[in-house]
């Protein structure tokens, strides 16, 4: 029997807000950490539909009819939690760069009036559970993160004071960012070390 | 085109929506399967594997971010991505029969309910009613053929026929209320002894052979002898149905256990007074050095057993029968403190193999009727069962099974209580050699299931030095109470078990977690503990024999083959080729396959023949081995002998090489002829030489040769890489004379075949030996090697000049592609019975066959120091060019 491979990719939306950053600071309560604005809910209108056609579409524009064709196929969401701007798509192992380098030149949400944001690629595995695995991690981190600001935001005065205290929130960063191995894959494990 | 840019700010806030969304499910715009009983199954496998999301409104109090909701709705994500794992685990779409173990396992099974466990009977009929699975209804099968109509017709009217039978038997029960207990089964002297009168039910299948005690189950988890086809008179069983080669190899080597039934293992019981015992002994060839002296005494005393060749004088030579294992049964004190009016009369047994059985009895008994006074000879086949255990597990899987019998304020007795303290012991070898327990057991029945017995940690001195004291000392030398398995009434009383109906309900008023009390009710099951060792040595692992009545096998072996192991798992069970494949691991040869120089080697030779030929003729004729057209190089074509036997008979042949061109008709015509000949004489044309005789000829330089068509079995090792196959051809390296013979059409002399194959002799210093001679290529290409301090541009140079000196592979490949000529066929020693490569030695081994004139003439003609002191030989296998260099030992 032939077995289908698959790559799963688990994707973050973030929003930088480097287009409108003036204007969305205005709105934005200064108490709310930078976390929670970088990784701020996606609206609800960005259905499963929505997303897989604008993934599409921007195949099309970067790849042509090919591209297109390739993916059509393979391309499932199987997993968009709106409310963490997170999402797990599993494309066929052969075709999963076209959709990876789509969604790097994505540059706003694929609905109407959509927000400029960014779409991140930070694990391509093998297996979804290593996709899931992963994204319960960052989960935990960014948690972990939000609270630490805040902590950070509540000592503020103090570091006017006696200047800025060095938590390790970079260190923090750094693992955020860094590539993970993980040997249980049988291909390529890869995520967007920016 | 990417959608348009968000300018409003609103946009990255969710829009409030018409209405309000339970926690949605992603992935939801997967289709759905359209019909019916699809459709549920999908939905079931959908529900599993979505994950809930929620909505982004749930992130956000009133549209606004927050710190509160942000981290709620990762919460959320961490839970419902852990719980979505969790279901997937669980709805893996394995079926109910894909659940049942390896061994368990059968094809139907997948649209039988009835070939899976009952425990999972209930889950396969539901899947299988879900998903639509063909499945087969016993009600609407219809017999095949008009044979299968025949059956199914009788087995109706033989079904009304029990029905009527037990309505009468019901009514009579009332009427005389008498039930008599079946007749002990009568043991006659000096006849062969009738097989068990099984059940009505199996009688049909049991009529040219016998099952073994624990048939069933094996039957459920083994290849068996074919029905019509039976080995020995027996069904047994052949392998695993599972994957075992490797499995094997490491529980008898490194953890676990391997056990075998081997109750078709014929027992024969001699009785008779000393003298006449020890006359007839020594006419079966039980003549080891000072075995009937002070050395033999413990044998002789029943505290030891003896292992070794039975064979008979015919016409002033010695035929061997068998290898055999001999016990005496103790006397105790009484009989021997008693002064004797009468020599008191001895009792021992002689086990055997079944193919050599008829051999054995008919010489004992030819034997036992020359004695004065008579020794009466009866035959235990089907009275005395064993079990086989090797392994590191052995010893601690019996102490788990074998329960020394005592009633409650009542001793152990001596022999048990030795056992008893083997706790810890690895390998049975480490017992003295050939060592015997006899004792009883109680029923394993109300141990069972078997637990895992405590064994002392090897870090334990106190215990390791007590159990090295026991060994030493070895205790059960000092009690001479006779082992009650020779006792024909205590055999037959154990058989009569307790129902397991009693036993279970003992079991239910027992304790928690106690064994129910053992009753004087309950009759002890005598068992016989038998060592042996493969190999002389202590180092390689011993095997444990049980010897118990017949019908106590089966008891035993549930036991056994449940028993939970404290390295994990359980002991594995193995056929005759995990038997065969212990052996070849210890290069040592097994019985009778690697004996063709006996008459029962001989038959399961000739039985291989036939079912190689058969094999050869079943393949079409492109795809099978031509074996007349195989060139041997230098003008030699066509296989020696018949390319699917080790064909002794063309070995003996006054003038071999006479027919060498033979075309494929003259050699199926021979086939047939011979085939036909060989089916009714049974004429065994080699006569088999033991090791012992064979080491002591070998090392003497004039001992005086046996006659010609004497074999012995050797072990041979190849030296380079390589395996040897059964019927590969032995030849020793070809002497220095050129023969006369055939010199006319031969292009090469036996003498530059012979320089051929000595420079890959490995020389005596332990250096690797050059796998071939193709090697030779290889150090020139060394010597050539750049010296490591030359300057990069003169390196570059030399480099350069290697590339463009090497002529480029010739095309076609050079025909001959640097292996040796084979030797003549006069040069032409032996065949290789077992061959394969060796797990334990890490490369191809191989246990053969060799004309001992032969090997020993080539020997002693030999300069030691060109040969380099080995016994050197070439292995070529049947239908191949490629020789091999090996270096042989008797075994």
């Amino acid at each position: 029997m032939v077995r289908l491979k698959n790559r799963y990719l688990l994707v973050n939306i973030l929003y930088p807000g480097l287009d409108n950053k003036n204007v969305d600071n205005k709105n934005v309560d200064p108490k709310i950490p930078d976390v929670v604005v970088f990784n701020q809910p996606t609206t609800d209108s960005l259905t499963t539909h929505a997303l897989v056609k604008g993934i599409k579409t921007e195949v099309s524009n970067l790849f042509g009819d090919h591209g297109a064709g390739a993916i059509a196929e393979s391309i499932v969401v199987k997993y968009l939690s709106p409310a963490t701007s997170t999402f797990i798509l599993r494309v066929s192992r052969a075709q999963y760069r076209l959709v990876w380098a789509a969604l790097s030149f994505m540059t706003i949400l694929p609905i109407k009036n959509g927000k400029s944001c960014v779409f991140r690629v930070v694990r391509v595995s093998g297996t979804i559970r290593k996709a899931e695995e992963e994204a319960i991690q960052r989960a935990r981190q960014l948690i972990l993160k939000a609270r630490r600001e805040m902590a950070e935001q509540g000592d503020s005065t103090l570091d006017n004071m006696f200047g800025k205290a060095d938590y390790g929130g970079d260190s923090m960063k750094d693992t955020l960012m860094v590539d993970r191995e993980d040997s249980d894959e049988e291909d390529e494990d890869l995520s967007d070390g920016d | 085109m990417p959608p348009k840019r968000a300018t409003e700010l609103s946009a990255g806030i969710a829009r409030p929506t018409k209405r309000k969304e339970p926690p949605q499910s992603s992935a939801n715009n997967q289709k759905s399967g359209p019909n019916g009983r699809d459709k549920r199954v999908k939905l079931n496998f959908q529900d599993a594997r979505s994950i809930l999301t929620q909505s982004a409104d749930t992130a956000l109090s009133n549209g606004e971010l927050d710190l509160q909701s942000f981290l709620k709705s990762r919460e959320f994500e961490i839970k419902a991505l852990e719980n979505g794992m969790q279901k997937a685990k669980k709805s893996l779409t394995t079926r109910a029969f894909q659940e049942v173990p390896r061994d368990l396992r059968r094809r139907t099974a997948s649209h039988n309910v009835k070939r899976v466990p009952k425990r999972l009977e209930n889950r396969a009929k539901r899947e299988m009613r879900e998903d639509n699975t063909p499945t087969v209804n016993p009600s609407k099968r219809k017999p095949g053929s008009s044979r299968g109509r025949l059956r199914a017709e009788t087995a109706k009217r033989l079904g009304i026929l029990a029905a009527k039978k037990r309505d009468i038997k019901g009514k009579e029960v009332d009427v005389t209320a008498i039930s008599t207990r079946e007749a002990r089964p009568k043991l006659r002297r000096n006849l062969l002894n009738d097989p068990p009168k099984p059940k009505s039910k199996f009688r049909k299948r049991q009529i040219h052979k016998t099952w073994l005690p624990t048939h069933m189950w094996h039957a459920k988890r083994a290849k068996m002898t074919e029905p019509k086809n039976p080995l020995w008179r027996f069904s047994i069983p052949i392998t695993c149905t599972e994957k075992s080669y490797r499995p094997t190899h490491r529980a008898t080597g490194a953890r676990g256990a391997v056990a075998w039934d081997m109750s078709y293992m014929s027992t024969i019981s001699l009785e008779g007074t000393f003298e006449s015992l020890e006359k007839v002994l020594k006419a079966v060839g039980v003549t080891d050095q000072g075995i009937w002296e002070k050395k033999g005494d413990k044998w002789r005393s029943g505290s030891r057993s003896w292992c070794g060749w039975l064979s008979r004088e015919v016409k002033d030579q010695r035929l061997q029968i068998a290898p055999a294992t001999i016990i005496w049964r103790a006397q105790s004190c009484e009989e021997t403190n008693d002064p004797p009016k009468r020599k008191p009369i001895r009792h021992l047994f002689i086990r055997s193999h079944p193919s050599a059985f008829l051999e054995t009895w008919n010489e004992l008994l030819r034997l036992s009727k020359l004695q004065r006074p008579s020794v009466h000879v009866q035959d235990l086949r089907f009275e005395i069962g064993s079990i086989e255990i090797t392994g590191p597990g052995s010893t601690e899987a019996l102490l788990g099974i074998l329960h020394p019998y005592q009633l409650p304020q009542r001793g152990i007795e001596p022999h048990g209580e030795v056992f008893k303290s083997l706790a810890g012991i690895t390998n049975a070898a480490s017992l003295p050699p050939n060592s015997l327990l006899g004792f009883s057991i109680a029923d394993p029945r109300l141990r069972y299931p078997p637990r895992t017995v405590v064994v002392p940690k090897p870090t334990d001195e106190e215990a390791n030095f007590a159990l090295l004291q026991t060994l030493s000392a070895w205790p059960a030398d000092a009690s001479t109470t006779p082992s009650a398995l020779f006792d024909r009434d205590l055999r037959f009383k154990a058989t009569r078990f307790p129902s397991q109906k009693s036993i279970n309900r003992r079991k239910a008023q027992a304790d928690p977690g106690c064994y129910p009390q053992i009753l004087p009710t309950d009759q002890p099951i005598p068992i016989m503990l038998l060592t042996s060792r493969m190999t002389p040595t202590a180092s390689a692992q011993g095997t444990w024999t049980v010897l118990a009545p017949w019908k106590c096998i089966l008891p035993v072996w549930y036991g056994l083959v449940h028993y939970p192991l404290s390295s994990g798992g359980n002991p594995r069970f193995g056929g005759l080729d995990e038997m065969r494949q212990i052996h070849f691991e210890h290069s040592v040869p097994w019985f009778p396959r690697d004996f063709p120089g006996t008459s029962a080697g001989f038959a399961w030779e000739t039985d291989g023949r036939l079912r190689r030929k058969a094999d050869w003729d079943r393949r079409p004729k492109g795809k099978r081995t031509a074996w007349d057209s195989l060139d041997l190089g230098g003008g030699r074509k066509g296989e020696i002998g018949y390319g699917w036997a080790c064909d002794f008979e063309r070995l003996l042949l006054p003038s071999p090489s006479a027919d060498v061109e033979q075309s494929a008709a003259d050699i199926t015509q021979t086939t047939q002829k011979s085939s036909n000949e060989q089916a009714p004489s049974q004429q065994v044309p080699i006569q088999h030489f033991t090791a012992k005789a064979f080491t002591s000829l070998l090392s003497s330089t004039t001992a005086e040769l046996p006659r010609p068509s004497t074999v012995a079995t050797v072990c041979i090792t190849l030296t380079s890489r390589g395996v040897a196959e059964p019927c590969a051809r032995i030849y020793h390296i070809p002497g220095l004379q050129p023969t006369t013979q055939c010199s006319d059409n031969k292009k090469i002399s036996s003498k530059s075949i012979r320089e051929q194959w000595l420079p890959l002799i490995p020389s005596a210093t332990k250096s690797k030996p050059p796998p071939n001679s193709k090697s030779k290529t290889a150090k020139e290409f060394k010597s050539k090697r750049t010296p490591l301090n030359t300057p990069m541009p003169q390196r570059i140079r030399l480099l350069a000049q290697s590339l463009l000196q090497n002529p480029p592979l010739p095309y076609p490949a050079n025909k001959d592609d640097g292996h040796p000529l084979v030797p003549d066929e006069e040069d032409l020693i032996g065949f290789v019975t077992t061959g394969e490569f060796n797990l334990a030695e890490g490369k191809g081994v191989a246990i053969g066959t060799v004309l001992v004139a032969k090997a020993v003439e080539g020997l002693r003609r030999e300069n030691k120091a060109e040969i380099r002191g080995g016994r050197w030989c070439v292995v070529r296998n049947a239908g191949e060019k490629v020789g091999r260099l090996g270096r042989w030992d008797p075994v």
